[in-house]
């Protein structure tokens, strides 16, 4: 018996909303830059479970999740980097706080 | 005796561990416990691709994720200085619009996810050749323009760190 695409599919929207809901409801940017990478994770989670249940056997699907990975990468050093100069400005981290730059 | 049963439970309790992870993150106020959180999630994300026979692509998940991203959101823990709050404070006041919108893409969605059917289970086996081969032939070029973008990402978070001379000096000549 094994464990079919859909439990699979199911598990990584379940994971995405979860964050989907964590960028939108919280004020803490660190914590939506967490909740992002959860998002990622879990469409890297789709693109395995359909590349290795459906794919040919080159591992297609699996190439995105390795450029997943290096655009996750690129993505929380900058936005770390975001987070940290607008927190040296005014020591602030809450993303309803931060309006410098609104016209 | 066979020992089919494992997998599925293998795989509840990945689920069970991924779930509550990312239920966690979202809901806990104290910034550096949701952080260690999900780093457990990424965790229990690897072991999801070795159930599924991606050893690869787990030993990257433990590499980057585990290993570099939780480090790197640990530090920007650190560097802010936060407090614990009431939980009216640390959700943003849009949170019954986002409750909504969340609940009307998330439906359909899982709508179609539980209309999947498997097809018929391939062998598995190591995917690291399959895998490279893709990289260093097909996706030769991404693969080139992702390196750029990771010189790219690498100097912007210095340049956007980094300390302004003139401020630093005027911090000197107070001291």
């Amino acid at each position: 018996m094994t464990v079919p695409l859909g439990a699979y599919v199911v598990v990584s929207a379940a994971l995405f909303f979860i964050g989907c809901a964590g960028v939108l409801v919280r004020r803490n940017a660190v914590v939506i830059l967490m909740c992002v990478e959860l998002m990622l994770n879990a469409a890297n989670l789709a693109l395995v479970a359909f590349s290795r249940k459906y794919g040919s056997i080159d591992e297609r699907g699996s190439v995105f999740v390795i450029f997943v990975f290096v655009i996750a990468a690129a993505e929380v050093a900058v936005g770390l980097a975001i987070v940290l100069s607008a927190y040296r400005n005014r020591p602030v981290v809450d993303v309803d706080e931060i309006h410098q730059m609104k016209g | 005796m066979t020992y089919d049963f494992v997998e599925p439970v293998v795989f509840a309790l990945l689920s069970i561990g991924l779930i509550a992870g990312g239920v966690a993150v979202v809901m806990l106020s104290r910034i550096t416990a949701a952080a260690l959180l999900m780093a457990f999630t990424f965790l229990s994300m690897a072991g999801m691709f070795v159930l599924l026979g991606a050893e690869t692509i787990a030993l990257f998940q433990v590499l980057i994720y585990v290993g570099a991203i939780t480090v790197l959101i640990l530090y920007g823990v650190m560097f802010t200085k936060f407090s614990d709050r009431p939980r009216a404070l640390f959700f943003q006041r849009q949170t019954p619009f986002a409750a909504v919108f969340v609940a009307a893409v998330a439906i359909p969605v899982a709508i179609i996810a539980l209309s999947f059917t498997s097809p018929t289970p391939r062998p598995g086996g190591g995917d690291l050749i399959p895998l490279a081969t893709s990289v260093f032939t097909d996706f030769a070029f991404p693969f080139e323009i992702a390196s750029v973008l990771l010189l790219a990402a690498m100097i912007g978070a210095i340049v956007l760190t980094k300390r302004d001379e003139p401020e630093e000096a005027a911090a000197r000549r107070r001291r």
